[in-house]
């Protein structure tokens, strides 16, 4: 006992707290403790506030954080973070020239605040720049096959410890955007104190406000106008059940990857429509695979953004991925062959065999019902079931 | 300046207050209480009845084995009881044997392989059912190795043969009635012919009536599953199709069978119908016959199609599923999809087809095969009695798999050598040496993995 006791001493807090996201952020299976780190940035919190204005349960889990890291000056960085560690340790390797990144500005609080800003009207531009984010979004793309997009995804963490190499401690001095919210926030206790203690003069509280005000404006703006920016022509293509409008998914998702971990089913991929770069690595369903459970909500658990909104599953009835829809001149009942496959795999009971006459049997989806979960798609044997979009998609 | 930063702050840190956090984000379930309404019982029974006055019935025959129902899983059971060495009567209603395999004219006879734990695909139905498909296969009479059709008046004879050089003695044209109890044991059948009632006494009876008639009376618990009901036919003459003839259309003509101008046509029929209540089963009946014979006269007024003619309309209709027995173990899709390996195991089915499993695609070529044990197919309350056919125990999800023919022949053939042992052993078959079973089992060619 006492043994591990001293082990336990000898640990520090951070590298332990590392070992763990690293454990979450793989894809074994964690069910909702995927990529949990994610929850704790108080970065993704605030973003995810801001621009849905309302929580969930887990959120306590980062508010937490966020009364630590107000109380005490980059809390998360020194006692959690596994981007910071990782960074510190590729900086390691190049002790050198430690005071080149004096001259860098430090752009990870406009980051934050342009963000935060942006959010507001639902747009937090730069929330993907989150470090549990990357993190998470690296060991994501373990969990499928490749593509350009993946590869992007897979790319982040390392080149991220790259430039660690060749110039030590830029980012979490001067990039990251949760350590520049760490700062700003706990100049809020600073100004409490100052407040308090009624010493206006003190200067501590002059941090270059002006920049931030104008940051914070330009994310506003950028909030407004982004949705006009965008072109409206992409390709449309299946969702979770539960996501927010695309336009705002894109940006409230942070590609943290943490749903296509989780999901048993393996259907949720990174998106990859060269067309539509803003959307890159957001999920997407491919029915290839499986479909999606009846009764699992797992996606809506993990997702630290709430881009897709926590669901139960007993509402998923209602939430529509797509519609299903039947070619009948492939259906294996119009050659009278013994089938009605996609009618028992529906199970919110959609799909009626419909008789019209002699020989003339058809499978009938009740749009009304039909939540596009792809179980018809996947298990008719004859392709004769079509995934559509909803027209809300389109 | 210090105006502009405090500004900023607020932006940051108020913007959650000001904007809310007021409420917990989940999308909740509609309230909303929707029912099916269930279809309205059309029984025309006026809730009047009429006792029958007690009466000695004559005892046809004490028996070691009694099986009740001729289709794939009763013709099984009965030869490996036989050739198990216990005396063994079979009963059938109809005229033949093979039940819905012949005369519901429903010819291929699925589940013949799956994929082993190497990924190769195998032939899995060996034994008795394994046995038929040879013999049909070398006269010439079963199409296709892997999944094969067969013609329904070769399977009849070859079925017949089978029986007889088994020593099996055969009731045709025989119901059975209701089931002789004492307590929760089953003593025998009341069976009903021309010849009137009559009792079989039998030391175990084989449920192989496809319904589940024997554990019904018996007062066993079951799952009743409406399902679509059919009525197959037969086409002749589809070799003599014109295809050049002006105005010829394709039109669906079905599969085809071992004989080159009869094809067969299978009937998806009505849903939800339920399949042991007989006045739905005679209307129907009436019902499907008008529609095959329009619908082959539709045929034959198409160009080209002139000398197609209605060889047979099935003499019996396509019950798919009526009742499953609650077993002492349930089969579930989990054990078919996973090599789950049973004690007790009887017999190995095969797939068909794709199947969805924890929301996951699994292609028929991908499918292992699966065990089933024994226990499915004993009934938790009734002793002497045995399950096989489509009403054995398994969960719904499974009815693709468990209702066809291949997967009969291998429960009929198990709960056929269960009771032959049991009889031989003196032993009830819920306790019956699990290992003598097995090696019963593979003596006659049963495959077990
Ligand atoms: C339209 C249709 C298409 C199908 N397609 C296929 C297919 O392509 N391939 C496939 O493998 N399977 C198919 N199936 C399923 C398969 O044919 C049946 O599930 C299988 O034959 C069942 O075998 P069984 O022995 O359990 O019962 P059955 O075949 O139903 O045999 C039961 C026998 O018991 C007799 N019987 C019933 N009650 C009594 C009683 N009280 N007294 C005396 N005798 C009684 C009946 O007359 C019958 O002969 C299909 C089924 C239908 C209806
Ligand atoms: S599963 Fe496909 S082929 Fe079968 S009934 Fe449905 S649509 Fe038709």
């Amino acid at each position: 006992m006492v043994r591990l006791g001293e082990i336990f001493k000898r640990l520090r807090f951070r590298q332990v707290s590392a070992l763990l996201a690293l454990l979450l952020a793989l894809p074994l299976g964690w069910k909702e403790l995927t990529g949990f780190y994610a929850w704790l940035s108080p970065f993704i919190l605030l973003n995810s506030i801001f621009g849905l204005k309302s929580v969930v349960f887990l959120n306590l889990a980062g508010l937490v954080v966020l009364v630590f890291v107000i109380v005490k000056k980059r809390w998360f960085c020194r006692k959690l973070c596994p981007v910071g560690l990782a960074c510190d340790w590729a900086s390691s390797f190049n002790s050198g020239k430690k005071n080149r990144i004096k001259k860098i500005p430090s752009i990870g609080k406009w980051l934050a605040i342009f963000s935060l800003a942006g959010a507001i009207l639902g747009f937090p531009v730069f929330a993907v720049l989150d470090p549990t984010a990357i993190f998470n979004g690296f060991f994501g793309a373990f969990s499928h096959s490749s593509s350009l997009v993946v590869i992007i995804s897979l790319a982040g963490f390392p080149v991220l410890l790259l430039i660690h190499l060749f110039v030590p401690g830029i980012w979490c001095t001067k990039l990251c955007p949760l350590g520049g919210l760490q700062d700003e926030v706990y100049r809020i206790k600073e100004f409490m104190v100052t407040q308090m203690k009624g010493d206006r003069k003190t200067a501590s509280v002059s941090f270059g406000g002006r920049r931030l005000f104008l940051a914070s404006g330009f994310g506003l703006v950028s909030g407004l106008f982004i949705p006009k920016l965008l072109k409206g022509e992409t390709k449309p293509y299946f969702r979770p059940p539960g996501s927010v409008p695309k336009k705002y998914f894109d940006f409230l998702c942070v590609r943290c990857g943490s749903c296509i971990k989780t999901c048993p089913s393996s259907i949720l991929i990174h998106h990859k429509d060269a067309e539509d770069a803003v959307s890159w690595m957001i999920p997407e369903i491919s029915f290839e695979k499986g479909y999606c459970l009846e009764d699992c909500n797992l996606c809506s658990q993990v997702c630290p953004s709430g881009a897709i909104t926590l669901f139960d599953t007993e509402a998923k009835g209602m939430l529509k991925i797509g519609l299903a829809e039947i070619l009948p001149q492939n259906c294996l009942l119009t050659q009278n062959k013994e089938c009605d496959r996609c009618k028992v795999a529906c199970k919110y009971n959609a799909i009626k065999i419909d008789i019209h006459g002699p020989y003339d049997a058809l499978p009938v989806i009740n749009h009304d019902k039909c939540n596009g979960c792809g179980a018809c798609f996947v298990i008719c044997p004859a392709e004769a079931v079509r995934m559509k979009h909803l027209s809300s998609e389109l | 300046m210090k105006r502009r930063s405090f500004l900023t702050h607020a932006l940051v840190a108020g913007s959650a207050l000001t904007f809310g956090a007021g409420c917990i984000r989940k999308i909740e379930p509609a309230q909303t209480n929707e029912r099916q309404a269930d279809n309205p019982g059309n029984s025309p029974l006026s809730g009047a009845s009429i006792t029958e006055p007690a009466r000695q019935i004559p005892i046809l025959a004490e028996t070691d084995v009694l099986v009740v129902g001729g289709g794939p899983a009763g013709v099984a059971a009965a030869i490996a009881a036989s050739r198990a060495g216990a005396e063994t009567y079979l009963v059938e209603r109809y005229n033949h044997l093979g039940g819905l395999w012949t005369g519901g004219l429903v010819l291929p006879l699925l589940s013949t392989h799956a994929v082993d734990k190497n990924q190769q695909t195998k032939q899995v139905i060996h034994g008795l059912g394994g046995e038929m498909a040879k013999r049909l296969a070398d006269m010439g009479m079963a199409i296709h190795e892997i999944n094969p059709v067969v013609d329904p008046e070769a399977a009849k004879y070859v079925l017949d043969e089978m029986i007889r050089d088994a020593g099996v003695k055969m009731l045709y044209h025989t119901w059975g009635a209701n089931v002789i109890m004492e307590g929760n044991e089953l003593k025998g059948v009341f069976i009903e012919s021309k010849s009137g009632r009559m009792a079989v006494l039998a030391k175990v009876v084989i449920d192989c009536t496809g319904d589940g008639d024997i554990f019904h009376w018996a007062g066993e618990q079951y799952d009743e599953m409406k399902y679509h009901i059919g009525l197959v036919h037969r086409l002749g003459n589809v070799d003599r199709i014109d295809k050049t003839k002006s105005g010829y259309v394709k039109m669906d003509i079905g599969g085809e069978t071992p004989i080159q101008s009869v094809n067969w046509v299978n009937m998806h029929g009505e849903d939800n119908q339920d399949g042991v209540d007989m006045l739905n089963l005679s209307r129907l009946q009436m019902d499907y016959r008008r529609q095959v014979w329009e619908n082959v006269q539709k045929i034959r007024q198409t160009p080209g199609h002139e000398e197609v003619f209605l060889l047979d309309t099935a003499s019996q209709l396509g019950v798919r599923m009526s009742r499953i027995v609650d077993a002492e173990y349930k089969l579930t899709l989990e054990d078919t999809m996973t090599f789950r390996n049973f004690d007790d195991v009887i017999g190995i089915s095969g797939a068909w087809t794709t199947m969805l499993y924890k929301g996951k695609k699994v292609r028929k070529r991908e499918r292992p095969y699966w065990q089933i044990p024994l226990r499915s197919l004993i009934p938790k309350k009734t002793e002497n009695l045995l399950v096989a056919g489509r009403c054995f125990s398994f969960e719904r999800e499974l009815v693709e798999d468990t209702r066809i023919i291949g997967t009969c022949l291998i429960t009929g053939h198990g709960a056929g050598a269960a009771a032959g042992l049991a009889v031989r052993e003196r032993q009830a078959v819920r306790n019956l040496d699990i290992s003598k079973l097995r090696k019963l089992l593979v003596e006659q060619n049963v495959w077990l993995g």
